[in-house]
């Protein structure tokens, strides 16, 4: 039996110490999903509570059919988007376009020295519904028409939230580059 | 365009995958505990299984063990109701008959009584030889015949050993009625009971944060009412079970929360709901499209229709209310236990069991003008809930059937009607159960 299985069988058994030790493995990526979809600490905090709960109280679901990491991601994700659609899906469409669309295209492409801590702070800046469009898309996979159904806007919104988050990653990103090289010539 | 948004997607994909972020502390120990409540009560269940089964055994085993007892004291004893005047007659071939006259399975008529009393206490029976087995006192008994020509006058009479006689005969002319087995006495072990009571309502909050501190403080209780049939069956003198099923309907008060009706006509989004309001019971959402919710200087309320966004006093909405109340009504199937420790005219018992509560209507209402205008339901609320029980109940015997009773009850829901972020919070609720009940 490999050793996530006996944590699992541990888990299920009502044992601390393998409930702990999976908390303690994983907690670290899965926080970070949480901050990728949360604009606010103590809101990312709550996902990841929200999300461990899930986890323990669905792992006799778990068939060990495909990634177990994996598994727990996506029950994470979904307590983002629960999180996301509670405080979000009542919003008008149309307030979306009240957001101030950046003026310029980025030039900088050399996105070396960039590294994940940036990342995540960049991709927290952006208005939350480009960043669950954008985190959907870029990082889960997702289609736009999936997409459209998850966050209750029309296919072309999700296309258009897509393409304007691109736009201010790519300018934040272009800026943070620029930065840091100025900070390394100094 | 495109190439520059792949770039962009490949950039945060790779870069993101695998890192890694120290939680925040404090994070498992909520979680912990967290799955420590939720799981307390899937214990207390198969404990509760494991108790009404081992309840169930014992009942049957009991009363298995009675049908037994009752059968043999049927045979042991008869009465001979063809004869001209009755006879009873107690063949002596068995000592278990013994065992049925000291269990008072013989009991009192208007005129006539059997009871054990002790050997040292006869005197005049001089032609029985005595045996040193227990002795009967008979009252009133005008003629009596031991053996086939063995006579015994006066109140008293001697058992003789088993092997001198084979029977005992009984002469008494006058008897009318007379209880030799189990099946005629009237022992009410079964009894039905209608109780009824009005019910304070309340919640205990357990790993609580701010916001639900924050919330649990505008919320009151509603007056709050459970009643229903209950059946129980008396397994000792001192012991009885009892279940039945009775109908309890819980409420709240959310204060701080203004109602306006006639927003119909500025509705412009999509979805079932308008509002959703948070309370200490899950998330009220609103059904009734009619309505317009905001709360006084709290974050409490979701929606598109924030200040910012619509204005109820500048569209001329009417207000209905500050206050939303929240009803909950359940179907409750108790299994009970009692326990008798004054059998008097006055009887006192000590109640103690658990209850399965089904879910069988909520809705959110608040009033206007004293009606009742509906706001919408409570979403996310435990289909079933197990609650435990504890109170004293007063019982006075009318007569040998009726009886009124009283019971100061409270009861401790096990789990949480509904789990609020980073909070759980158990309802508790306080009754006075008063009715009648009838044994047969």
């Amino acid at each position: 039996m490999s050793e996530i299985k006996k944590i699992i069988k541990g888990c299920l058994a009502g044992n601390r110490r393998d409930q702990e030790l999976l908390y303690r493995r994983h907690a670290g990526k899965l926080f970070a999903v949480c901050l990728q979809y949360s604009g606010n600490d103590d809101e990312a905090r709550d996902i990841l509570q929200e999300g461990f709960i899930k986890i323990f109280e669905n792992l006799e679901h778990f068939k060990h059919e495909g990634s177990f990491e994996g598994w727990m991601r996506r029950i994470t994700v979904n307590t983002a988007l629960e999180k996301f659609r509670c405080r979000h899906n009542l919003y008008r469409v149309d307030d979306i376009d009240t957001i101030k669309e950046p003026d310029a295209e980025p030039d900088n492409q050399d996105y070396a020295g960039l590294d994940a801590k940036d990342l995540l702070e960049i991709i927290r800046e952006l208005p939350t519904k480009y960043r669950m469009v954008f985190n959907l898309f870029a990082i889960e996979g997702y289609s736009h028409k999936e997409i459209s159904k998850i966050v209750n806007i029309s296919e072309g919104t999700s296309k258009s939230n897509l393409s304007r988050a691109r736009v201010i990653l790519q300018r934040r990103v272009g800026s943070y580059t620029g930065l840091k090289k100025k900070v390394v010539n100094e | 365009m495109n190439e520059k948004g792949a770039n962009i997607d490949l950039l945060f994909r790779n870069g993101l995958k695998d890192y890694e972020v120290l939680p925040p502390p404090g994070a498992w120990d909520r979680i912990h505990s967290a799955i420590k409540i939720k799981s307390r009560p899937i214990i207390l269940l198969r404990i509760a299984a494991v108790v009404t089964i081992l309840l169930t055994v014992s009942f049957l085993t009991y009363k298995w063990s009675r049908e037994i007892s009752s059968t043999t004291s049927v045979s042991a004893l008869s009465f001979n109701v063809g004869a001209p005047s009755p006879v009873i007659s107690v063949p002596f071939d068995d000592p278990q008959y013994l065992t049925a006259i000291r269990n008072n399975q013989v009991r009192n008529s208007s005129n006539f009584k059997i009871e054990p009393i002790n050997y040292g206490t006869i005197s005049d029976a001089t032609d029985v030889a005595f045996s040193p087995e227990p002795i009967m006192n008979i009252q009133e008994t005008k003629s009596l015949s031991i053996g086939n020509n063995t006579t015994v006058r006066g109140p008293l009479l001697a058992l003789p050993n088993r092997s001198q006689v084979n029977s005992i005969y009984i002469q008494y002319p006058d008897l009318q009625y007379l209880l030799v087995n189990n099946s005629t006495i009237p022992v009410n072990r079964w009894s039905i009971a209608a109780m009824a009571s009005p019910t304070y309502y309340s919640g205990i909050s357990s790993g609580s944060d701010q916001l639900s501190n924050k919330i649990m403080s505008s919320e009151q209780p509603l007056f709050s009412y459970s009643g229903g049939l209950s059946f129980s069956y008396k397994i000792s003198k001192r012991f009885s079970i009892q279940s039945g099923l009775y109908y309890s309907s819980l409420g709240q008060k959310v204060d701080g929360i203004n109602s306006y009706s006639g927003f119909t006509q500025f509705v412009n989004t999509k979805g079932d709901h308008n509002f959703e309001v948070l309370t200490s019971n899950g998330k009220v959402f609103t059904t009734n499209p009619d309505v317009f919710l905001t709360a006084n200087g709290s974050d409490r309320i979701l929606t598109a229709y924030t200040k910012d966004v619509f204005d109820p006093n500048k569209a001329s909405l009417q207000p209905v209310n500050s206050s939303l109340n929240q009803n909950f009504s359940y179907l409750e199937f108790p299994v009970i236990l009692r326990y008798k420790i004054v059998d008097k005219t006055i009887g006192i018992n000590l109640i103690g069991g658990l209850s399965y509560n089904l879910l069988v209507h909520n809705s959110v209402y608040t009033t206007l003008d004293g009606k009742i205008y509906p706001v919408g339901d409570t979403k996310g609320l435990n289909p079933l809930n197990l609650s435990s029980s504890l109170g004293m109940g007063m019982e006075y015997n009318i007569s040998g059937k009726l009886s009124l009773n009283l019971e100061p009850t409270f009861r401790y829901y096990l789990n949480p009607f509904s789990v609020t972020t980073g909070s759980f919070i158990h309802p508790y609720s306080f009754g006075i159960f008063s009715g009648v009940s009838y044994k047969f």
